[in-house]
């Protein structure tokens, strides 16, 4: 009985799984296929090839927009990571005047939806000369109000006698952060990271309104303005050029996931 | 020559006086107790002394140098924590030799250090496992031997062995005890037990709401508490506190309550209303109603409740109104329901004009 149960158990979750997972492995390997048999459902091309990949790389700087994704996001997922860090470790631990507002102004600024400061942001960049550079993609996005609330809440349980024997021992405030909360967050610090990644790594909106030259173009951007400008063609060469700007977040989170559902289950943060 | 010394030290949360006018002297290689309830102000002080805790007012002195505005890591004092503090990234070896590494010293120098602190306190098989992988006494150990590498002027316990279970938290107090005395290092020690006081201190500093009550060695404490609050709070079982008046008739003093009379000495009148105190252990109980009780210091008693210790017995009795303890020996024990006589060992008995002390 305890057998079946299982097998029944896991044949469900099996299914389950293959759902979710279907769609993507049809993705990858359509990619493979020649444009006669994309329309089919099957998972293994009868005739596989890489032109889809030749033809999109061939048509559009896509090797470029990889490494300027990889460098935005990057960039971005450092800066939060740092200097969120930074400034969820002093609105936790450390007593100053003006923190309580500190903390509500961090808050509110979790009300405002992004949308709203689009335009202005936009304004804010024109004026200061920055349309057309990696700067206009990166500057409004170093601080994150989501990651510092989320790092300040895991810093609050981290225990006070840490910090007194770290003083004691002979630390500074930075080298406490740095040496004693950093390998003790791991939780935190990677589905901050991953979030942040991955926010970055989507993001189309913004590319689109202040960069027009194809060499600064982010990946998804270039994807956007290849596909729905008619450039790749045919749906093989689309699929292909989605491929490549969803690797990477797949290897991101290959590499953190333990990290991932450890951070879900003790926070209760939803996806 | 004080090895630490505090002048008129205050201080504040907001307006909130947690430790006022506060002075004391630390003796060279003195172990320093301070005891109190909780909001006394005891783990204030010592974290002030750590530089933990900012000083609102007054000074502070660590071997001479006023370490008043100094940062904790530059006054040269050691600390261990209640929960340890000990890093749990990093192994025992690492914990130990972290404060080391930080002021550079030399690493042959290093290892010396943390090779002696694990050879006297048994950590040599447990330098390379993480503190998650060791017992509560083995992290409180580690917590140990992370302030004794560091060699420095005092050592400052924080209630290190509440979180440990009776039988550990005995035989750590002993091990703390032996290794203070043969290293002589000054030490500060907070707990809120005092039992843990009273075996572990040279001289014990009673505190309650920021104040120093008494300051003085446990049998001083334990025999002449110069307030109700030391009396009540040194010594297991607790003092028993019966509240009455002092008579004087022709030469002839007693204390005077529902139920309980106490002839006293002529030197201890003091009219008025009183407090008498005696200790559990003070008392004498035969069995059976004895009628001469007043005139050695003796009364009445009615058993509600014997506690059997083994070597002692709790015997919890109504004399008047009021609700008393005695710790005994007797080889045979009143049954519970039956009537007592309660004599006075000898002088031990304690009279409290509204909190202050009046005789010994």
């Amino acid at each position: 009985m305890k057998v079946l149960r299982r097998i029944a158990l896991y044949g469900a979750l099996t299914l389950a799984a293959l759902t979710f997972i279907y769609p993507f492995l049809w993705m990858a390997s359509a990619t493979f296929k020649p444009l006669t048999e994309v329309g089919t459902i099957a998972l293994f091309p009868d005739n596989p090839t890489l032109d889809n990949y030749r033809t999109m790389w061939a048509r559009a700087p896509f090797g470029r927009a990889l490494l300027n994704s990889i460098m935005v996001a990057g960039t971005i997922t450092l800066s939060v990571l740092v200097f969120g860090s930074i400034t969820a470790y002093a609105m936790a631990r450390l007593r100053f005047r003006g923190r309580p507002l500190l903390n509500a102004v961090t808050m509110g600024v979790l009300l405002v939806p992004g949308q709203l400061t689009l335009i202005p942001m936009y304004t804010l960049i024109v004026q200061a000369g920055l349309i057309d550079s990696y700067a206009a993609l990166i500057l409004p996005y170093l601080f994150n109000a989501t990651a510092i609330l989320m790092m300040r809440q895991f810093f609050l349980q981290i225990p006070q006698s840490l910090i007194d024997s770290a003083r004691m021992d002979g630390m500074g405030e930075m080298r406490i952060l740095f040496s004693i909360f950093w390998p003790l967050s791991k939780p935190v610090l990677s589905i901050v990271a991953i979030f942040t990644f991955m926010g970055s790594w989507n993001e189309v909106l913004w590319p689109l309104l202040v960069v027009r030259e194809q060499q600064l173009m982010t990946l998804p951007q270039l994807l956007t303005v290849f596909s729905l400008g008619g450039g790749a063609g045919s749906i093989g060469v689309s699929l292909a050029s989605a491929m490549v700007l969803v690797i990477p977040v797949v290897i991101a989170y290959a590499v953190l996931q333990r990290h991932f559902i450890e951070s879900m289950a003790s926070s209760g943060v939803k996806g | 020559m004080p090895s630490i010394h505090f002048e008129q030290v205050t201080k504040r949360f907001g307006t909130t006086t947690v430790v006022e006018d506060f002075n004391l002297d630390v003796a060279d290689g003195e172990l320093l107790v301070l005891v109190g309830g909780s909001g006394s102000g005891k783990t204030t002080i010592l974290r002030m002394l750590a530089g933990l805790e900012e000083v609102t007012e007054g000074t502070i002195r660590i071997d001479q140098r006023d370490v008043t505005s100094l940062a904790p890591r530059d006054r040269n004092v050691a600390m261990v924590f209640q929960d340890y503090g000990l890093y749990p990234h990093m192994t025992v070896r690492e914990n130990l030799s972290l404060g080391l590494r930080l002021r550079k010293v030399a690493k042959t120098e290093i290892d010396r250090r943390v090779a002696w602190a694990g050879d006297m306190l048994r950590l040599e098989p447990l330098l390379d496992r993480k503190p998650k992988q060791l017992s509560g006494g083995q992290q409180q150990r580690v917590a140990m031997g992370r302030a004794m590498v560091r060699e420095p002027l005092a050592f400052l316990f924080d209630e290190p062995l509440s979180n440990l279970d009776a039988a550990l938290r005995a035989q750590m107090r002993i091990e703390i005890g032996g290794l203070q005395r043969r290293l002589g290092t000054t030490t500060v020690y907070v707990t809120h037990d005092q039992v843990e006081a009273m075996t572990l201190g040279d001289r014990i500093v009673v505190l309650a709401d920021g104040l120093i009550q008494q300051i003085g060695k446990p049998i001083e404490l334990y025999r002449s508490p110069v307030n109700r609050f030391v009396a009540g709070f040194v010594g297991t079982p607790p003092m028993n506190f019966v509240e009455g008046h002092v008579t004087a008739e022709n030469g002839e003093a007693a204390f005077m309550a529902e139920g309980i009379q106490v002839a006293l000495l002529p030197s201890e009148v003091s009219r008025g209303l009183i407090t008498l105190g005696i200790r559990p252990e003070d008392m004498d109980v035969e069995l059976g109603d004895q009628a001469d009780s007043s005139a050695s210091k003796g009364f009445p008693g009615s058993v509600v409740l014997v506690e059997r210790l083994g070597g002692t017995s709790h015997i919890h009795f109504d004399s008047g109104p009021h609700r008393l303890l005695a710790a005994v020996s007797n080889e045979r024990l009143p049954e519970v329901g039956e009537n007592i006589t309660v004599r006075l060992k000898g002088e031990r008995i304690h009279l409290f004009d509204g909190e202050r002390r009046v005789t010994s």
